[in-house]
């Protein structure tokens, strides 16, 4: 990978990444998206209630009544007695599947139906990469979480280990990929040396040593990154591993690759192996709380029940960070109890933070951010025409391949506002261009 | 609820004002070896120097209305550096002028810090050299109450015998500008900012390398007969390469190279052939105008493209701000 940062010490991953997941399910949640579910239906805990965005079918998180549907959302209230039902235990979760009598078209099918998307993130669905018609030699599975601060899927590989495996397992066959390559960073080398002690007993863990091949002729190979951000960032991630680069404008499809989340292997298995829709997910609830920690909850739960759960935020000048410190969203500033949005298929974390805009001053033009982008640009130069209004400078300047990592805004010693600019910059030449190739 | 607080929410506590408050701490070990060479006034001078920077850079930006940036230190250190660049026996109101010229002229009238396309401590030296030249030319012998002397360099253009040893020019003990005598205290100064990441460290060894070498090749009594260490040890070579060349008038990192190699064979090309025995100042000021084009060489790939990407054009605007 060219550039990134290390943003922090390492030491904000320390506190939450012992801690074991803990289950919590709200009394009501509030879904996003088209539902055709009415009000005072009874709804069970999988049932199909509506569409996403991406009309990808979404699933009710919990048992219960709906309380309040619109077009854009809706709240189920649960019932106390159903949501205590033990969890039943599959096979899958405990050993390695040998056999996966499902087809390439099956598993798709039913990744589809269980309204599974990249919850690394990006929130796309996963059964589009998949269905490609292009030839996948590479099935990348990213576990390098290296936003600062979350440690959801290190918890979940060493709690799910199995679970993990196998809807890699199914993946690679959905993908028809010759390998598997599970992308670890280094700073979870103890998740890393657990799964290759299911997978693989008794052998050495490979790291990436900046060799073109590094890779053994296992269909699974677990494989340990160095850490730097924004390694998980799916073209950086092909980069360092593969040694190669997604051209402009394609997809890692183009160069025989697929990039998933380790969180999404996990889903794909609950839905292949156990027929369960992706319902809940984990996230990492931290920063300024009393009590982080890592918890499963619905899709739809609160996020201020998760900060209360947490024992509440520590300090009155807070700021809520929805995902990761990086790339994350701020719902809130200086929270007290408000409402919030709700948990996500994307949201990976909640994190309270404690921190004060500082004053941007002109650029000195240092280089810093040039040396920092994963992309190669010269943020503060699309910076500057964006100022300008110059959208063809911008264009030139291949603003459109921003990754929007953040990389140069944390390293800017003016304190600008870079990588905010330059992903305005990005949407208006990804526009003018779109509007370019409508015209021919 | 609508925030104004934009992703990332880290960032670096590396700020501008840090990065000045450096090269400003790392100057200090060579002004008190000025201050023990030359006695008070280069002290006076060098402090006057920063206050009239300083100053001056706040009502130009006061009167044009700007946003204030004349506390984050820059131009304190243009004002130290341009003291540095001066004799001991300057007259302050020369110093007063370089000072005005460097900070309004060059600096805050191309667009304030980052925008200046020369560095205006040199800038500043080279306006009063033009105009006062008689003023600034005085050069002294350390501790001696001010019996002036021709400096290293220019006894050797003169083809006069110098009697000062190497060891005397490394630790600063032969006339010279205040701050460039002594090139042991430079050093550890620079050592220090190449510690905290400040500078660009291989941009000054191309230039210290290339006017060394130069000189010493293209000798005065045939090819590789030129006096090394004298060239090297003798001017304002390393006081040049450590805090000039490094200075973040952008160019890109393969093209800050390139500068340095250019402003090293102007340099080494003005010792050798003209009139003038230092060459540093119209050597890095030539390789500055020449920015523009060498940071054309920027060969840093956008990822997903085969073709090398340039940055197309120099623009100023680095002030503004979205506000």
């Amino acid at each position: 990978m060219r550039g990134g940062i290390h943003p922090t010490s390492g030491e904000d991953k320390e506190v939450t990444k012992e801690k074991p997941i803990r289950n919590f399910v709200p009394d009501e949640v509030k879904m996003e998206g088209n539902f055709f579910v009415k009000k005072g239906e009874s709804v069970k805990k999988g049932e199909k209630i509506g569409t996403d965005f991406w009309k990808i079918p979404l699933h009710a998180s919990i048992t219960g009544t709906v309380r309040e549907v619109d077009e854009t959302w809706c709240m189920i209230t649960g019932k106390k007695e159903d949501i205590d039902k033990e969890k039943k235990s599959f096979p899958y979760q405990e050993k390695l599947i040998q056999e996966i009598s499902e087809s390439a078209e099956e598993i798709i099918g039913k990744i589809k139906e269980a309204g599974i998307v990249g919850m690394g993130g990006a929130g796309f669905p996963t059964y589009f990469k998949y269905e490609t018609k292009k030839e996948i030699t590479y099935l990348l599975i990213n576990a390098a979480e290296c936003e600062p601060f979350l440690t959801c899927d290190e918890r979940l590989m060493i709690e799910n280990g199995y679970a993990v495996l196998n809807g890699i397992l199914a993946l690679k066959k959905a993908a028809d990929a010759k390998k598997a390559i599970l992308c670890i960073e280094d700073n979870k080398r103890e998740a890393a040396q657990f799964l290759q002690e299911l997978l693989n007993p008794g052998q050495e863990l490979q790291k990436e040593n900046g060799k073109k091949e590094n890779q053994d002729d296992r269909e699974i190979q677990i494989l340990l990154l160095p850490t730097r951000y924004p390694q998980g960032g799916e073209r950086q991630l092909i980069q360092t591993v593969l040694k190669k680069e997604v051209p402009i404008g394609g997809l890692p499809a183009d160069v025989g690759v697929i990039v998933s989340n380790v969180a999404t292997a996990k889903a794909a298995a609950d839905a292949v192996f156990a027929d369960q829709p992706l319902t809940e997910r984990i996230v990492t609830v931290t920063g300024a709380v009393e009590d982080p920690g890592n918890y499963l909850v619905p899709i739809g739960t609160p996020i201020e029940m998760l900060l209360e759960l947490s024992g509440g935020v520590c300090e009155k000048e807070n700021k809520i960070i929805l995902g990761g410190p990086m790339t994350g969203k701020c719902v809130a500033e200086n929270w007290n109890g408000e409402t919030l949005p709700t948990v996500k298929k994307t949201t990976s974390g909640v994190i309270a933070m404690l921190f004060q805009k500082e004053k941007e001053t002109p650029c000195i033009r240092c280089g810093a951010c040039i040396r920092a982008c994963p992309a190669g640009l010269a943020p503060f130069q699309i910076d500057i025409a964006y100022l300008d209004e110059d959208e063809k400078l911008c264009e030139m300047l291949y603003a459109s391949e921003c990754i929007a990592c953040g990389c140069c805004s944390y390293v800017c010693p003016a304190k600008r506002e870079l990588t905010h600019r330059i992903v305005k910059a990005r949407e208006i030449v990804r526009q003018k261009r779109k509007e370019r190739s409508e015209k021919k | 609820m609508k925030t104004e607080y934009l992703a990332p929410y880290l960032r670096s506590c590396r700020s501008t004002k840090e990065i000045m408050r450096d090269v400003v701490i790392s100057l200090l070990p060579a002004l008190g070896g000025a201050v023990y060479f030359f006695g008070l006034r280069a002290l006076t001078l060098t402090l006057f120097s920063a206050a009239v920077c300083v100053l001056s850079e706040y009502g130009w930006q006061k009167i044009t209305k700007r946003q204030i940036t004349a506390w984050d230190l820059s131009a304190a250190a243009t004002g130290m550096l341009l003291a540095f660049n001066m004799p001991v026996t300057t007259p302050f109101w020369v110093l007063f002028a370089a000072d005005l010229f460097a900070i309004v002229v060059v600096k805050q009238m191309f667009g304030g810090i980052g925008n200046n396309f020369v560095n205006p401590a040199l800038m500043g030296r080279l306006f009063v050299m033009t105009v006062w030249s008689g003023e600034i030319m005085q050069y002294v012998i350390p501790k001696s109450d001010g019996v002036s002397s021709a400096t290293v360099l220019s006894a050797a253009k003169q083809q006069t015998q110098s009697s000062y040893t190497y060891l005397q020019m490394f630790l600063g003990d032969i006339p010279g500008a205040i701050g460039e005598t002594s090139k042991l205290l430079i050093l550890i100064g620079f050592l220090y900012l190449c510690w905290k990441g400040i500078v660009n460290a291989k941009a000054a060894l191309v230039y210290i390398a290339s006017v060394s070498v130069l000189t010493f090749v293209f000798g005065r009594e045939g090819l590789f007969t030129g006096d090394f260490l004298g060239n090297l040890l003798g001017g304002g070579l390393i006081l040049g390469g450590c805090y000039m060349i490094t200075d973040y008038a952008f160019v890109s990192q393969k093209g800050k190279l390139l500068f340095a190699l250019a402003a090293g064979v102007i340099t080494a090309w003005i010792r050798i052939f003209s009139v003038y025995p230092e060459g540093i100042c119209f050597g890095i000021l030539t390789a500055n105008c020449l920015a523009g084009i060498l940071s054309m060489t920027e060969n840093d790939r956008v990822y997903g493209t085969a073709e090398k990407h340039r940055i197309i054009k120099m623009k100023d605007g680095g002030q503004r701000s979205e506000q």
